[in-house]
């Protein structure tokens, strides 16, 4: 660990004074005072917890445990629960599936399997898969010969395989064997690769299932709203107070019911239990009694009318017809999709009844104090919905889908008279629907899952591999639950119950902003766990069931209700003790450590989560404002005796989620513990994502700056990953030479960016210089360029297809012709036919020779002549005028079996005036001008800045940041130690101050304030001013001028409109839109306008009949214009028009209307 | 010559000399000669380095251009460069700059047969001419460093081959950054540094040292026998204007004059090693005289003579 040598002067102070400090409390406090005694710790050791949690969890181990669970746990259950296959002819023939499990990553080609890599997967465009295995039990034949077979191992479909999942090749390798398999040991897994592309399942945010929510909805109506999720069916009940009467919402009734028509249906007669249920409290009772007198009013006060009552308004099936379908629907709608969550067994809907009570407390309360409302944005009420979660949905519907269309097979099999071979169960299970469903789903990113209506596009996305950091950050970003287009700002703004879970920095700017969130560096989503045991554990601990409680004994004071994951379990009598009971056993590893208890004062709950979803980080445990963890447990840890694990299950740190969060006091250092405090932060810097952790002194900047920066750092070029010469990416960006910065956070250093840097240290003066450095334009040293400053390389991948076709004939590829007419385009090629790696190549030179047979359809041909191909050679349409070089060129087969061939030809590029560049504090700018070295300021020692930075950019932007590290970096090169600048770090020592830096600069013979006395290199003479000069770590970004510079003569048109084409890719025009055109009218440059929007662009000559308005034709053989109306070429006069003008009115005849056009002499 | 005559006598005087720095006064100029000296040598004074790479098998993990940059900026040793052509007005090739006159051809030839990495140099460079060869560094720096490999080009693992041959061409560092003999070109004004006695007097033994102590750089000493400030090195001073705001921070402004003399400077010389740093300056003077020798003998020149009258004649060295 590199903590600063500077600062190692100072922490022994601090300690002495923290002791002093703790002194005085042992008199205050009398506590065991040996225990108080012990060595209080500095904040600065608790750091190296942080390289220990990733190291264990990894960056992106929300996905891996995800998708772990599902695999070990979820898949099973899923099977567990439709296990058998019946045949619908004879029931006594059947298929269970016994056990279910995921194989190695393999491929199976011609009947032999052999592993895969990952790797292999991405260069031949192939799915990164594994078998989905199962061992079933069936019976063989039918009629009277039936034998029970067992089979085990039996394939039924194709996994994608998460990389680095419990179930990937790579998991627990060795950075050599990882590189062996051709895989960048940075790299962090957590995508899939689907036919060659690395594709990210985005984790999705998602209001709390199961819980209750209450809001107001837009007309000031109080809504209890609940989203019920069990395993068959999810629904969503609303209670809503109108008119001060209180009614149900669901979407399998017409329209409202008053609420106490649904409790007499389920069996609540007596209005006053009811309101003791909901609580005695007379205010309760007060509002409650509109609703009792609105449902009197309707004559309804028993059971069967109220059921009768609700007959007439469920929905009806429109289909169904026959009444016998919907005979007792209200009772099963009342059963399964009213509050699905809380279970009816054996017709008990007392739960459901009390849950219904707690739901109309909870809008009571909110009535009389507003505070009660729930907050959506509340990070709390929200869920995570991972990959693994989504992946184990659309697997449950391809197996239901699998089983019913083995079901049909069968049972097509089954009825057939005479069969030739015996029946076989095990014949009839379809491989491919599952493989298929499967990739398809996660290659397109569209998730159609029936059963519960889903139908969500742009779930998965291509991993971005613009950067290695891009790359990190794509994995922990969250998807938003709205749509983009919402103009809201509440689910936008920066929420407090975010801290230390998610980003406050990391959010992209415009449309989604604010929505689209990201992971911070500690966060952890949780996966599912057991529910049974922890709910007998509850009543273990003195949870009073409902069963043996009445309505009134449901809320007497000082006992709580317990809700375990959103139902009702019972309530207890002292909940606080209860809850330190359940927190004693998380800590002992008794329970699973993500599960959380929440203890809310004002709602006289006990709220006990083990669900999904969640987010929690962990905290260091204190007692009494001390913390747990020790010098001693730091220094095992340390030495490798004591791993993170070791301090989750000593009981020193603990997970916490947003709820729970709620009933500690977290010190965010430990001298600012009170005696209250319960949890002390690991590290302030793990407040922030992994990619505004780059940025150094996040904390003296101007906050959007920092939200900018983390926007541009993905688009930063450097290197990718270990293996990016390996890649075959479509296009891919690196850096010649990439360097790590020079001051450095934790985080980069947590991360792996100082292994994998993209960016450059500049030395950059602060000054003006030229004017060709206004509005954020740098001047840049030619010399440095010359030296590879900036110089980046440019990768691109091209395509091409040996195709076959149907009538057995396929392309080929020639020997190209050495001296014939197309030699020139064609020196590229190697004897194969192919561009040969290494040969430089430009624009319109060919690829590939190839040639395709003239016909691809009809009867079987074989042995084509050679009359009977053409040529189809495809070019290379890269930049004009650039020399490009093949890379690489790969061969493989696509699905089809077609050869397939890949080059990769690559473009080394140095910085040109327009190329865009970026400082890590979200200061762009292009680069306006180059200019010599010997031009450039220098100064005494003879540095001479590689850039130069307006100081224009400094006042409104407030980035101090960049200063500090300006400063930090040229203390850092003069003095031989890489300086840090972590977030929040000055306390923690992992930042330095401005004031030892400055003493370093001091000493190193530099003025502490970082500027230099400079001369010009135009003249000679010193500068008037000193210049703030030093290094600063500058990116370059991938918009580069090469790409985009465009402009055009004359060029291809539009065959609809004859107008110009649009765009750089068609070798568009540059259009003269309607401001433009506004302003040429406004000036009055009629013979302008004329020549821009009708000569250059869509002249075209009409004849028109001065008669009927109409357009004519010219006929060529009477040389005359000839009106088609008036069947005469009396009256034509001939006239230009723009064609569009032309296109418009033809258009408009069509549509029957008729546009004149009337003609005067000008 | 009538009229006032500009013309000056400038000396020079080396304070420190080794082959690849050199440490002089230049007196009794003005900052525009001395920039135009910087200037030249940083810009215009020629060297050889490697323009032209043709490669033969590459299958090291850098790609060509990457090796060929790394190449070009290995310095070359170029004593005979001021002699050599450029080789686009050489008459002896055609243009194509591959003829003894104006270009030096090199091969590289690597393999690694081991399961070591194999550092493919600088010193792996095999030159056609013996006077234009890699700089090497062991024998010039006078510390016998324990192995000096020269500069690192490509490593090579088991299997891998480089093979290559470079033309090397004579150029000049405004064309290219690799083509500049000077690794540093800096002057600075010769600080004119004078204590005002009577006022230093006035201070106090703690107040002199924490005035002493005020410059970041070591220009000034206490000694302690004499109780005395000293200036001990005026050139450390970098005008960082510390010492005189110390001052009259405490109340004593005028404690402490400096100015720069306008007419010397103190110029420091790196040299990349291509050629000395004493012959880089000569160089650069050869062709500054070159340069305005070109002025003096355009026509132009002879024109604007009228125009500039007494200036004209000074122009032409009067």
């Amino acid at each position: 660990m590199g903590v600063a040598q500077d600062s190692s002067a100072d922490p022994p102070k601090k300690n002495k004074q923290n002791r002093s400090n703790d002194g005085k409390q042992i008199l205050h406090s009398a506590i065991d005072k040996e225990f108080l005694a012990a060595p209080i710790k500095s904040a600065t050791d608790k750091f190296a917890l942080l390289p220990e949690f990733l190291k264990v969890r990894g960056l992106v181990k929300q996905h891996l445990d995800s998708f772990n669970y599902f695999v070990n746990t979820g898949i099973k259950k899923i099977v567990r629960a439709n296990d058998r296959i019946v045949s619908g002819v004879d029931p006594s023939i059947y298929l269970r599936f016994k056990d279910i499990s995921i194989g190695e990553p393999s491929l199976t080609m011609d009947g032999v399997t052999e592993k895969i890599a990952p790797h292999t997967c991405r260069l031949s465009d192939m799915t990164y898969s594994a078998p989905i295995k199962v061992d079933v039990e069936y019976i063989q034949g039918s009629h009277d010969q039936k034998t029970r077979v067992e089979k085990k191992g039996v394939v039924i479909g194709r996994m994608p395989i998460m990389l680095r999942s419990c179930s990937c090749t790579l998991y627990g390798k060795t950075e050599s064997e990882l590189a062996k398999l051709g895989e960048c040991p940075l790299d962090p897994g957590g995508y899939f690769i689907i036919k060659g592309n690395e594709k990210v399942l985005l984790m999705q945010e998602q209001l709390s299932k199961n819980r209750i929510i209450i809001d107001m909805d837009k007309k000031g109506n109080l809504n209890a709203s609940v989203t019920s999720s069990s395993e068959r069916i999810k629904s969503k009940t609303i209670i809503q107070m109108e008119n001060q009467k209180i009614y149900l919402m669901l979407n399998q009734f017409v329209k409202k019911i008053p609420i106490m028509v649904v409790m007499k249906a389920m069996g609540m007669e007596s209005d006053q239990e009811v309101v003791q249920m909901v609580g005695r409290d007379p205010r309760y009772a007060a509002l409650l009694m509109p609703s009792i007198e609105d449902c009197a009013k309707e004559g309804i006060h028993k059971q069967e009318q109220a059921l009768a009552y609700l007959e007439t308004k469920v929905k009806r099936f429109s289909f169904a017809g026959a009444s016998s379908e919907n005979d007792g629907r209200v009772m099963t709608v009342l059963q399964d999709v009213f509050l699905a969550n809380v279970e009816v067994c054996q017709d008990n809907f007392r739960p459901k009844c009390i849950y219904v009570a707690v739901m109309l407390r909870r809008i009571m309360d909110a009535i009389l104090n507003k505070d009660a409302m729930d907050d959506k944005d509340y990070v709390g009420n929200k869920r995570i919905e991972l990959s693994g979660q989504l992946i184990s949905l659309l697997f449950e519907d391809l197996f239901k889908t699998m089983i019913a269309e083995v079901k049909k097979a069968v049972d097509n099999i089954l009825t057939k008279p005479s069969r030739s071979s015996r029946f076989d169960f095990a014949q009839c299970i379809i491989k491919d629907s599952i493989t298929h469903g499967l990739e398809r789903t996660l290659s397109t990113g569209n998730f159609n899952i029936k059963r519960f209506k889903m139908d969500s596009k742009g779930m998965t996305q291509v991993l971005a591999r613009l950067s290695f950091i891009g790359c990190l950050g794509h994995m922990t970003r969250i998807k938003p639950q709205f749509e983009k287009t919402r103009k809201v700002s509440g689910p936008r703004a920066l929420q407090p119950s975010q801290w230390g879970m998610l980003c406050p920095c990391d959010t992209p700017e415009g449309e989604p902003c604010g929505l689209i969130k990201n992971l911070a560096l500690m966060t952890h989503v949780t996966t599912d766990e057991e529910e049974s045991p922890l709910i007998s554990l509850c009543y273990c601990l003195g949870v009073e069931g409902l069963e043996v409680l009445s309505g009134e004994e449901l809320h007497t004071p000082y006992s709580f209700l317990v809700l375990f994951n959103g139902n009702i379990l019972g309530k207890h009598r002292k909940p606080q003790h209860f809850a330190a009971a359940m927190r004693k056993l998380r800590r002992a590893g008794k329970i699973g450590e993500f599960v959380s208890v929440f203890v809310n004062e004002k709602q006289h709950c006990v709220y006990i989560a083990s669900d999904g979803g969640r987010v929690c980080r962990p905290l260091v445990i204190a007692d009494k404002g001390i913390s747990r963890v020790k010098e001693h447990h730091m220094l095992e840890l340390k030495a490798g005796v004591r791993t993170f694990d070791d301090f989750l299950s000593d009981g020193l740190i603990e997970y916490l989620d947003v709820n729970e969060e709620n009933n500690s006091l977290i010190a965010l250092y430990e001298e600012e513990a009170t005696t209250e405090t319960t949890h002390i932060e690991i590290e302030p810097l793990t407040l922030l994502g992994v990619i505004a952790g780059l940025i150094p002194y996040p904390h003296h900047n101007q906050s959007p700056r920092n939200t900018y920066q983390c926007a541009m750092g993905k688009q930063a070029m450097g290197n990718i990953a270990y293996n990016q010469l390996h890649r075959m990416d479509s296009l891919l960006y690196l850096l010649v030479y990439p360097q790590r910065p020079l001051l450095t956070t934790k985080t980069i250093e947590l991360v792996g960016y100082d292994k994998l840097g993209a960016g450059q240290n500049a030395t950059v003066a602060v000054m003006s210089y030229s004017g060709y450095d206004i509005e954020d334009a740098i001047v840049m040293n030619k010399a440095s360029l010359d030296r590879g400053f900036g110089r980046c390389i440019h990768m691109k991948r091209y395509c091409a297809v040996n195709q076959k076709y149907d009538n057995n004939t396929q392309d080929r590829i020639l020997r190209p012709n050495r001296d014939g007419f197309d030699s020139g385009p064609m020196r590229v090629l190697d004897d194969d036919g192919l561009a040969a790696p290494g040969e430089i190549i430009r624009r319109n030179d060919i690829l590939i020779n190839k040639q395709v047979p003239i016909v691809t359809r009809g009867q079987f041909k074989s042995a084509l002549h050679d009359s009977e191909f053409k040529s189809v050679p495809q070019r290379y349409d890269g930049p004009q005028g650039e020399s490009c070089v093949v890379d690489k060129v790969a061969l493989c087969s696509d699905k089809h079996n077609n050869l397939c061939f890949k080059f990769l030809i690559r473009h080394t590029r140095r910085p040109e005036v327009g190329d865009k560049f970026s400082s890590r504090h979200g200061q762009k700018g292009v680069c306006g001008t180059i200019v010599q070295q010997e031009d450039f300021p220098f100064s005494e020692r003879g540095i001479c800045p590689d850039l130069i930075m307006n100081p224009h950019g400094f006042p409104s932007r407030m980035t101090v940041g960049k200063m500090i590290e300006l400063l930090g970096g040229k203390a850092g090169v003069s003095c031989g130690r890489f300086h840090y600048g972590s977030a929040f770090g000055e306390p923690g020592g992992h930042a330095d101050k401005v004031e030892a830096i400055s003493e370093t600069l001091v000493r190193m013979g530099f003025s502490y304030d970082g500027k230099d006395f400079i001369y010009s290199g135009i003249t000679g003479c010193p500068l008037q001013a000193y210049i703030f000069m030093g290094p600063i770590y500058y990116q370059k970004l991938k918009h580069m001028v090469l790409d985009k510079m465009h402009a055009r003569g004359s060029g291809p048109r539009v065959s609809l409109t004859r107008q110009p084409t649009e765009g750089k890719a068609r070798n568009g025009g540059l259009r003269v839109g309607e401001m433009e055109r506004d302003c040429l009218i406004a000036y009055g440059a009629s013979m302008l306008l004329y020549e821009r929007l009708m000569i250059s662009s869509d002249p075209f000559e009409v004849q028109v009949c001065r008669v009927c308005g109409l357009l004519g034709y010219y006929n060529h053989k009477l040389k005359t214009g000839i009106c088609s109306s008036c069947k005469n070429g009396d009256n034509i006069s001939t006239m230009k028009l723009p064609y569009a003008c032309k296109l418009l009115i033809q258009e408009l005849q069509s549509m029957n209307i008729v546009p004149r056009l009337k003609l005067a002499e000008a | 010559m009538e009229g006032k005559s500009y013309q000056r006598l400038p000396r020079v005087k080396i304070r420190e000399m080794r082959d690849d720095y050199m440490k002089f006064e230049l007196r009794d100029t003005d900052a525009s000669v001395a920039n135009a000296l910087r200037r030249v040598m940083i810009a215009e004074v020629p060297t050889v380095a490697i323009d032209l790479v043709e490669i033969e098998i590459n299958s090291s993990v850098l790609n060509d251009e990457f090796i060929a940059h790394r190449l070009g900026l290995i310095p070359l040793t170029s004593d005979r460069a001021m002699s050599m052509r450029f080789s686009r007005d050489c008459d002896a090739c055609d243009g194509d700059g591959q003829c003894e006159f104006c270009s030096v051809e090199f091969h590289l030839r690597a393999k690694c047969h081991s399961d070591q990495t194999l550092d493919v140099t600088s010193k792996d460079l095999l030159s056609s001419d013996h006077t234009v060869v890699p700089v090497d560094f062991s024998d010039s720096a006078g510390m016998e460093s324990s192995e000096q490999k020269g500069i690192i080009i490509v490593k090579l693992r088991r299997g891998q081959e480089l093979r290559l041959r470079a033309i090397a061409r004579k150029g000049i560092g405004k064309d290219h950054a690799k083509w500049s003999p000077a690794a540093t070109v800096t002057f600075m004004y010769e600080p004119d540094i004078r204590i005002n006695e009577e006022l230093m007097d006035m201070l106090t033994l703690d107040e002199k040292k924490a005035w002493v102590e005020s410059s970041p750089t070591k220009v000034f000493d206490f000694d302690p026998k004499t109780e005395k400030v000293m200036v001990v090195d005026p050139e450390a001073y970098t005008y960082d204007d510390e010492v005189i705001k110390k001052a009259e921070a405490m109340g004593k402004p005028g404690l402490v004059d400096i100015i720069a003399k306008e007419d010397s400077f103190i110029f420091t010389v790196e040299s990349t090693g291509a050629v000395k740093a004493s012959q880089l300056l000569l160089n650069a003077i050869e062709i500054l005289k070159q340069k305005l020798d070109a002025v003096r003998l355009s026509e132009d020149t002879v024109e604007a003579d009228d125009q500039f009258g007494e200036l004209g004649a000074h122009m032409r060295g009067g």
